[in-house]
């Protein structure tokens, strides 16, 4: 009896502190969800949170979003932009400056971190390949219009036969002529899978690059560029996105029609990148979003990206059916390769003009960066992009200085040894300083050079850059080489100037100079005077 | 008086009883009701896991379910392979989530004299399957390289695949190609062998096959396998760290990019369960084939409650369920809401020993 009384009060008071358990714990359910309610209320609208993004310039056209994201999401995107295979190094050679990347693909970046393991995450945001279009009616006399057979090839045949030339980013500087290079490599291999760079016939590229006429940095330069220079080209290399903006540009004369070659092309696919683990939290909030049908149908709409959600029926202005995707290399040799082999010896050489300003002004740290600049563009700038930027075997560099006068003029044609890199350096070193600054008469000189080589040397690249660090004293006015520019335009167009400001040189002036010759300014007040010569590279 | 005092007594038992009764079927975690016991508070344990689980501990349900056991979970997500390698493992994680036995033994035996280390569990398992795309398989049915099974599900040769990849062939080489009529070389996509599991998963597939349907046991064997087995991988090229940035290539990009992706069954009836899945998008069933299965390692006691809760819970089995994963219940996984993954899986075979693995995987990976 007693035994019995005993297992009933233990059984009892199981049950009652099951009881109690229960009803505690679904108080606690019910406080516990209360709660996070509540901070999910609370937490966006007085989040302080921001990611440091550097990105892929392209991408400046979702900024119109930055506030819809910030107020979906609670994250603030601080966005800094730069060039796809310049942040890839950036980022591999100074870890930890940023939270994210957001590039038009992770490739690169990838082979480059080897063993760091700076990518820690990363989702597909947008695509678009990087295909050519040509003028409608070249593509009607071709018959190329929906057409799904065209080939490489047929590319490269009208190149040969010198009905197409073309407009392309430079691919060491921007992802539309990378993704081109990387494409026709791989398309010329005919391998149907990874490509090394002997895998092609060189005499075939340099055939396809002999089309290339004009050359930009970046790819929506390379747009604004094509629309001034229309008249002269056939075709343009670049994002489908880019194109089909282009298409619905005012000043476009004739529409472009968009190929889709056969053996495929190199798609971009915007991967945003983690990489800082300590805000995978705010990195999953803005991938949410960016992801959701609301971001990605904004994005097709107003960017022309192909969505990644397969919720979002794809718009009425990208064709029907797949995209045929050429394999890209696995190692980073590889692609550094084909791209040196590209700068060295298959892409049509330069002739680039730098106009310097030898004046008084610019005595000690000044003439010092100046000198740093040049010669690291010999081989002193030994990065990977510095690589790049090098000065390339055949190109043609004239130096032309001045103070009060032009003080020397001096052509160096490289070679491939580098014994004429040496002399550029040793060259650049010795320079000594003037008094004076005739900034125009020296530009002039530069042109009427330019005009001259150019006539006689149809098949290259001339630009011009014009660094000085003052106002214009001597020689002639901004106005009188103005007049002369415009009266000869027809011999000087595409010969285009880069200035950069610097020091105290007039800003609205070189700015108008940029835009009267179709070139662009470089600030080097931001970064450094290397940092601006480095970039104007792309464009020569 | 024995009455009075036992009606009252009964009442309250019946009271108890009913609640009781509640308390199971609301929570149904009878299981892991002695592990609740012990966290009376919310305990938040952070793990480094493969990409491939990170939506199932993402799902809101799972978060409620492991609420339930006052567990909140973190994780960092990496390659399985790369999570075996992460230095001082135990001391920066609570738990390690990767796929694959081999990766799993390698943490195991690195911790093997860390007395933190729990019993591991075997959380969940999945076939591996190649993602594809009607028209390939019709023109791989064509080839006598695919055949079906039933109305839904293709079986894919691979003895017969392997003869073409190996032989170099590309698709133009095949007959009745329309469809696809590409001048790329036939190949599976995969993740990069020396990061990814999923990647490890078709080299022990391809080893088994090229050493003639034999699993391979030492050094001798595989010498001879290994040019056309690096093949497999440095012929694709560039390859991605993880198993989920080559399916969502497969999801977005469509076939011209991916023909035929290496991945886990899992994935693919999860993204079925998002409705992501197209019509034409189906997965081929190699055969033979092998399973993949997740195991998770705590490295103290909180983790332990998870990693008896991802083996025994219910609720949690039928997330997991909902996420493509097959677990020990393997009624939950073929009961799940759209689930179509194949049941009777014949000719599935064993991974090679974690030694063998990774001495072909050193052998083969591309010089860093």
């Amino acid at each position: 009896m007693k035994f019995l009384k005993i297992i009933r009060i233990t059984l009892l008071g199981i049950l009652f502190a099951s009881l109690v358990g229960f009803f505690g714990f679904l108080a606690y359910m019910a406080m516990n969800a209360e709660n996070s309610e509540e901070t999910a209320n609370t937490s966006i609208p007085n989040s302080e949170s921001v990611l440091k993004v550097l990105a892929g310039s392209e991408l400046k056209d979702i900024e119109p979003m930055l506030e819809m994201i910030k107020s979906k999401t609670g994250v603030q995107l601080q966005m800094e932009y730069i060039g796809t295979l310049d942040g890839a190094e950036k980022l591999t050679s100074q870890p930890g400056l940023y939270d994210i990347a957001w590039f038009s693909h992770a490739k690169y970046l990838s082979l480059l971190q080897a063993d760091k393991k700076l990518i820690q995450a990363q989702e597909k945001i947008g695509i678009s390949p990087v295909i050519p279009a040509v003028k409608e009616s070249l593509a009607k006399q071709w018959g190329w219009i929906n057409n799904p057979e065209i080939a490489w090839s047929q590319i490269a045949e009208k190149v040969k036969a010198g009905q197409l030339n073309y407009a392309m980013t430079d691919p060491t500087a921007s992802n539309s002529g990378f993704s081109t290079v990387m494409s026709v490599q791989a398309a010329f291999s005919n391998k149907g899978d990874a490509i090394t760079a002997q895998d092609v016939d060189a005499e075939k590229l340099k055939i396809f690059f002999s089309g290339h006429s004009l050359t930009a940095g970046s790819s929506a330069f390379l747009s604004e560029s094509y629309l001034q220079d229309q008249a002269k080209l056939g075709g343009i290399f670049n994002y489908e996105s880019e194109l089909l903006k282009l298409n619905r540009n005012p000043l476009l004369k004739e529409k472009l029609v968009l190929i889709y070659p056969k053996e495929g092309t190199v798609t971009a696919d915007y991967p945003l990148i983690l990489l800082n683990k300590e805000k995978s939290a705010d990195y999953q909030k803005v991938v949410d979003y960016l992801k959701s049908a609301e971001f990605q149908t904004w994005m097709m709409t107003n960017t022309d990206r192909r969505p990644v959600n397969p919720a979002v029926a794809i718009g009425a202005q990208f064709p029907k059916g797949y995209l045929m995707d050429l394999p890209f290399p696995n190692n980073i040799a590889t692609v550094n390769e084909i791209l040196f082999a590209y700068l060295n010896d298959r892409r049509k050489p330069s002739h680039s003009f730098f106009v310097l300003d030898l004046s008084g002004s610019m005595q000690g740290d000044r003439i010092a960066a100046l000198k740093e600049a040049m010669t690291n563009l010999t081989g002193d700038d030994i990065s990977i992009t510095g690589r790049f930027a090098q000065f390339r075997n055949r190109e043609k560099i004239t130096i032309i200085t001045f103070s009060h006068v032009v003080m020397d003029t001096r052509e160096f044609t490289i070679d491939k040894d580098g014994v004429v890199l040496k002399e550029v350096k040793n060259y650049v070193t010795d320079l000594s300083l003037g008094g004076g600054t005739a900034i125009y008469t020296a530009l002039q000189t530069a042109y009427l050079q330019a005009e001259e080589a150019r006539k006689a040397d149809p098949n290259r690249f001339y630009s011009i850059v014009l660094m000085t660090d003052g106002e214009n004293r001597d020689g002639i006015s901004y106005e009188a080489f103005n007049e002369y520019y415009k009266k000869d335009i027809d011999y000087l167009a595409g010969i285009r100037t880069f200035p950069i400001l610097f020091g105290d040189a007039s800003p609205d002036e070189m700015q108008s100079l940029a835009a009267l010759t179709g070139g662009k300014t470089f600030d080097s007040r931001k970064s450094s005077l290397s940092q601006a010569f480095k970039q104007i590279r792309g464009y020569q | 008086m024995l009455k009075r005092v036992l009606a009252p007594l009964l009442t309250l038992l019946l009271l108890a009883g009913v609640g009781y009764a509640i308390y199971i079927s609301v929570t149904g975690q009878a299981n892991t009701k002695a592990a609740a016991d012990k966290l009376d508070a919310v305990h938040e344990i952070k793990g480094v896991i493969g990409s491939e689980k990170e939506d199932f501990f993402r799902d809101p349900e799972t978060v409620a379910a492991l609420a339930k056991l006052n567990l909140k979970v973190t994780w960092d997500k990496s390659g399985s392979r790369e999570i075996a390698s992460i230095p001082n493992l135990a001391s920066q994680y609570a738990f390690a989530f990767p796929s694959g036995v081999s990766a799993a033994e390698k943490i195991k035996r690195d911790q093997n004299k860390n007395p933190s280390v729990k019993k591991s569990a075997q959380a969940f398992f999945t076939p591996m399957v190649i993602a594809s795309w009607k028209p390939i398989a019709d023109i791989l049915i064509a080839n006598n390289i695919v055949k079906k099974k039933g109305d839904a599900y293709f079986i894919l040769d691979m003895v017969a695949l392997f003869d073409l990849i190996t032989a170099e062939k590309r698709w133009t080489d095949l007959q009745d190609n329309q469809q696809y009529p590409t001048n790329k070389s036939i190949l599976v996509v995969t993740s990069d062998v020396g990061k990814s599991n999923s990647a490890a998963m078709y080299l022990a597939l391809a080893s088994y096959i090229l050493n003639n349907n034999a699993i391979v046991q030492n050094e001798a064997q595989i010498a001879p396998l290994l040019p056309k087995l690096a093949s497999l991988f440095s012929r694709q090229g560039f390859a991605e760290g993880s198993t989920e940035v080559p399916f969502q290539d497969y999801l977005t990009m469509g076939m011209g990019k991916s023909p035929l992706v290496m991945i886990y069954e899992s994935q693919f009836l999860r993204e079925m369960n998002n409705n992501a899945i197209s019509a034409d998008m189906i997965p081929l069933y190699p055969e033979p084939t092998l399973f993949t299965k997740h195991i998770f390692i705590p490295f103290n006691a909180d983790a332990e409650i998870l990693a008896d809760a991802l083996a025994n819970n219910p609720d949690l089995q039928k997330i997991a369920a909902k996420h493509g994963f097959r677990t020990t219940n393997a009624a939950l996984f073929a009961k799940g809401k759209n689930i179509a993954g194949l049941q009777d899986l014949v000719n599935v075979i064993d991974a090679p020993s974690y030694e063998m693995l990774e001495a072909m995987i050193n052998q083969i990976s591309p010089a860093k």
